[in-house]
């Protein structure tokens, strides 16, 4: 069992790290915004970790960096992200619509130019030797699972206190939350401007945990990953993205094992191997079209509560009507 | 409200009843070429209960959503209780104290009964997000509150026992009523209703006069109202207004505005 | 004088193609209310759909290596075939993604997920077949023309090249050519009058799916044509070709303002200008104009340049 997981190290703590930037991406969901800034957060989040351990701070090459430097850079991190956040949500938010995607799809590419071009970012290479806290890759669980928790707890406290309740009026219905005495603008930032910060915290803890940061990490692709994510998995609940961002980080892995088992025919097992984007793709589109809330719903947690109850299966009034 | 609030106001009755609380003055909203509200000004008094009335499409609703900021007038300014409230956003109006219901039902139609009536007491409530996410006062406190005052006021519409019900489930003159009690939960002083019979069955229609009746006098308010079924409006109204194609036709008392030649003219040009 | 109307020519170029691309993104939008994000892998495949009709053969990479067609075009007619091959998957696009969407009134967020869907397998399903290799078309439109053309004096050349002015031909063509459509035609009128009101349209019993069909053609035509013309002056930069000019293309319609017609040909125009005049010190951050612009236009105008206040049905 340990040997598993020391040999899928690398993957078993990508995909806590994909769970919570689904989290990122389902805080401003809460408020019905469909953001796909997630991926340039985390990178911006990553650059300040990589900026920060290799430029500022003198740690010894082979001594392990300290993780309150490590808490330190969260810190820079979150607030960084947060305010460019405000910066960027309070134009696109004021308005109604898809504004916010595209707003969203400026920043990251503007992002990106920048970063391409700037010193400091180390342009089209990016920084190398990023100094790694940890003795082995599994120990990045020690933060991973935590921030993991620490998210989720988050967001189930949330949905239920008197900002969640907001964030979800606006979901279901923009006009009457507004005249029911609920700011939108203000509440739409607010909720884009939470999921912003936990990507860019996300971002800091992988930049170390990949050793290497450049432009790639916050590309079309990674926007389209966390977007998967978040919309395959569920976007009712926050059980979709954090399942989602598991299962699907360890996709690619299980659809490569099962391209390597052999006898598949060689044009099927490169697919395999090769397709991922594809796939996800195809999951995409199939899943708009035939699960609009993604898999995992609050009634199909319905459905397993009741199943693992043991009791004998009670109808609620709202199936007796559902269902005349 | 105690028993002696409510006394002291029904006390100093006659001297609010002359006190202004709404005035419209010159309101106007062109859609396009569209003139849907063409000059419209009238005053609504402290405690009445206002009618506006009218063939379709004669601006009735145009007129409740420029009054609640939902959309901007073209022309025209807007006071309440002496202030200026033309440009307010409808989040600002509505916590000045201005609550409506929707013509075609906008409840939260995912959320519980109970959820949606909890939503609408934001403005009266402080927690922040840490304080929401950690349990820190006030939010505790004021959870147990809100849920407390959103169960009152099911009851109070004779919804209680469905208070986990989600909203689309419910009848139609239930998500009507559903609707009254969350506007309610804004504690408005000002309730504006956008055809509250609409859908409703017959005895449903009937027991609604006496249930705004009594929702003014218990909660002191000031109530608008666009209804299309006439003995309701005549019943229960102290003034009405009456609009056709964007004007205002007529103003007074029910058995004036029934007689008035313009009011007769609007509505059998409307059936014919 | 001579750099301003160098910067002045090859802005009007540029921008009309990003005229004629936008356009694409900005009929559906206009009819459906919908961003089509699969709009710039259209414009890849358009590229690509010609490249491949020229019967040159494909390279070393992916399942296709080597192959080619048994026949070729000549390369104005192949980037015609291409472009309307663009139209035909276009609608196919639409059957597949966008119209179990609409029958079922779906959220128009959706809409927008499905078609990133579709742009990342086409993208994708392009490097598994013919890798992410450099293409470069078989003959040049400009035929035996001189590769440029001094627009200058012989003192103070303004050299442009004359693929430019031939792009920037055939653009203004494919505008004059849409505009007398839109006007005069009777589909025209009809998509005219369904982009404006869609409600009014229906009682005027316009055949809504039969427009919505024509207009997903025309979209992808539109994004195929702008393609082959990128892909003509400067090579098909690999699959994601068409990405980085699809998001551009988003640009352009928030600064034309989001369904209005003419505002997509005026945001083209503007963002070729403003990208031709950024200084060559700061070239590095051409590609950023576009989306600088896009902030500025939320935050000012998010009706866009010539946009009327859209009125929200309450």
């Amino acid at each position: 069992m340990s040997d598993f997981f020391h040999a899928h190290s690398s993957v078993i703590v990508s995909m806590v790290f994909a769970a919570v930037l689904g989290l990122s991406l389902y805080l401003p969901l809460m408020a019905g915004q469909l953001s796909l800034a997630s991926p340039g957060f985390y990178a911006l989040g990553g650059y300040v970790a990589a900026v920060f351990s290799t430029k500022i701070f003198n740690v010894a090459s082979g001594a392990h960096f300290p993780i309150p430097y490590l808490l330190i850079e969260m810190i820079v991190a979150a607030v960084l992200c947060g305010a460019l956040a405000i910066i960027v949500g309070i134009p696109a938010l004021r308005l109604r619509g898809i504004y916010l995607a595209l707003a969203t799809v400026a920043f990251v590419e503007i992002l990106r130019v920048v970063s391409l071009n700037l010193k400091i970012t180390g342009g089209a290479v990016g920084i190398f030797k990023i100094p790694q806290p940890f003795r082995s890759t599994l120990q990045y669980l020690w933060i991973a699972l935590p921030l993991l928790i620490l998210a989720m707890a988050f967001v189930y406290r949330l949905e239920k206190s008197r900002i969640g309740r907001a964030f979800t009026a606006i979901r279901e219905d923009e006009l009457a939350a507004d005249a029911m005495g609920i700011a939108p603008t203000y509440h739409k930032v607010l909720a884009f401007t939470m999921g912003a910060i936990l990507a860019g915290i996300v971002g800091t803890v992988s930049a170390h945990f990949l050793n290497t940061w450049n432009t790639r990490q916050g590309d079309f692709n990674a926007s389209i990953t966390v977007l998967a994510i978040v919309l395959i998995g569920g976007s009712r609940t926050f059980l979709g993205p954090v399942l989602g961002g598991l299962v699907l980080t360890a996709l690619p892995e299980i659809l490569r094992s099962v391209a390597d088992i052999g006898g598949l025919p060689h044009w099927l097992a490169q697919f395999l191997k090769d397709g991922r984007l594809i796939i996800f793709g195809l999951l995409l589109v199939l899943c708009t079209v035939f699960f609009p809330q993604g898999i995992i719903t609050p009634e199909f947690l319905g459905r397993v509560r009741r199943l693992f109850s043991r009791r004998p299966r009670a109808t609620t009034a709202d199936e007796a009507r559902a269902a005349p | 409200m105690t028993a002696d609030v409510a006394e002291s106001i029904r006390a100093d009755a006659p001297d609010r009843a002359r006190a202004v609380v709404l005035e419209a003055t010159g309101m106007t909203r062109r859609f396009g070429g569209l003139v849907a509200v063409n000059d419209v000004s009238f005053t609504v008094n402290d405690g009445e209960v206002f009618g506006l009335i009218g063939p379709n499409g004669a601006g009735k609703t145009t007129l409740f959503n420029l009054m609640t900021g939902l959309i901007q007038p073209t022309s025209g300014r807007l006071h309440y209780r002496g202030a200026d409230i033309t440009a307010l956003r409808p989040h600002q109006v509505a916590a000045r104290g201005i609550a409506r219901t929707f013509q075609n039902i906008r409840l939260f139609g995912n959320l519980s009964a109970v959820e949606n009536v909890m939503i609408a007491q934001h403005v009266h409530t402080r927690s922040g997000v840490l304080a929401g996410v950690l349990g820190l006062p006030p939010a505790p406190a004021e959870a147990r509150a809100t849920r407390k005052k959103a169960m009152e006021l099911l009851d109070l519409v004779g919804m209680a026992d469905r208070a986990e019900t989600k909203a689309v489930n419910f009848a139609y003159g239930d998500q009507r009523r559903l609707e009254i009690a969350r506007a309610l939960a804004l504690e408005p002083h000002v309730l504006l209703l956008d055809e509250p019979a609409a859908g409703m069955n017959p005895s449903e229609k009937q027991t609604l006069s006496g249930f705004i009746r009594s929702v003014r006098e218990r909660f002191d308010l000031t109530v608008l109202l666009i209804e299309h079924h006439v003995p309701l409006v005549m019943g229960l109204c102290d003034r009405i207004a009456v609009l056709n194609f964007g004007k205002l036709i007529a103003l007074g008392p029910p058995h004036v505005v029934q007689k008035d030649p313009a009011v007769i003219e609007a509505y059998l040009g409307d059936a014919g | 004088m001579a750099h301003f109307i160098q910067s002045l020519l090859n802005g009007l170029s540029i921008g009309s193609v990003y005229a004629i691309f936008a356009l694409g993104y900005t009929l559906v939008f206009s009819i459906l209310g919908i961003i089509n994000f699969a709009h710039g892998a259209i414009f890849t495949i358009g590229a690509y759909f010609t490249y491949v009709l020229t019967g040159a053969a494909f390279g070393f990479n992916g399942v296709l290596a080597n192959r080619s067609l048994p026949f070729g075009l000549t390369l104005v007619i192949a980037m015609i075939v291409g472009s309307l091959l663009a139209g035909f998957l276009s609608v196919i696009i639409e059957r597949l993604a966008f119209r179990p969407l609409r029958r079922r009134g779906a959220d128009r967020l959706l809409s927008l997920v499905s078609s990133l869907g579709v742009a990342i397998v086409a993208v994708n399903l392009i490097q598994y077949l013919v890798g992410a290799e450099i293409y470069t078309y078989k003959g040049k439109i400009t035929g035996n023309l001189p590769s440029a053309v001094n627009f200058g004096s012989e003192n103070t050349p303004i050299p442009i090249r004359t693929v430019q002015i031939v792009i920037f031909g055939v653009s203004c063509l494919i505008l004059v050519l849409l505009t007398f459509m839109i006007n005069y035609t009777k589909i025209g009128k009809a998509l005219r009058a369904v982009s404006e009101d869609a409600t009014t349209a229906s009682l005027l019993g316009i055949n809504t799916d039969r427009l919505i069909m024509f207009t997903f053609f025309l979209s992808g035509f539109l994004g195929g044509m702008a393609g082959t013309l990128v892909g003509s002056s400067v090579s098909i930069a690999g699959p994601y070709f068409g990405i980085a000019f699809g998001l551009k293309g988003l640009a352009v319609i928030v600064l034309g303002g989001l369904g209005d017609i003419p505002g997509a040909v005026v945001g083209g125009l503007v963002l070729g200008l403003a990208e031709a005049f950024v200084p060559s010190d700061y070239s590095a951050y051409k590609d950023a104009v576009a989306f600088g612009l896009l902030f500025v236009v939320l935050l000012l105008r998010p009706q866009g340049i010539l946009g009327r206040v859209q009125v929200q049905k309450v």
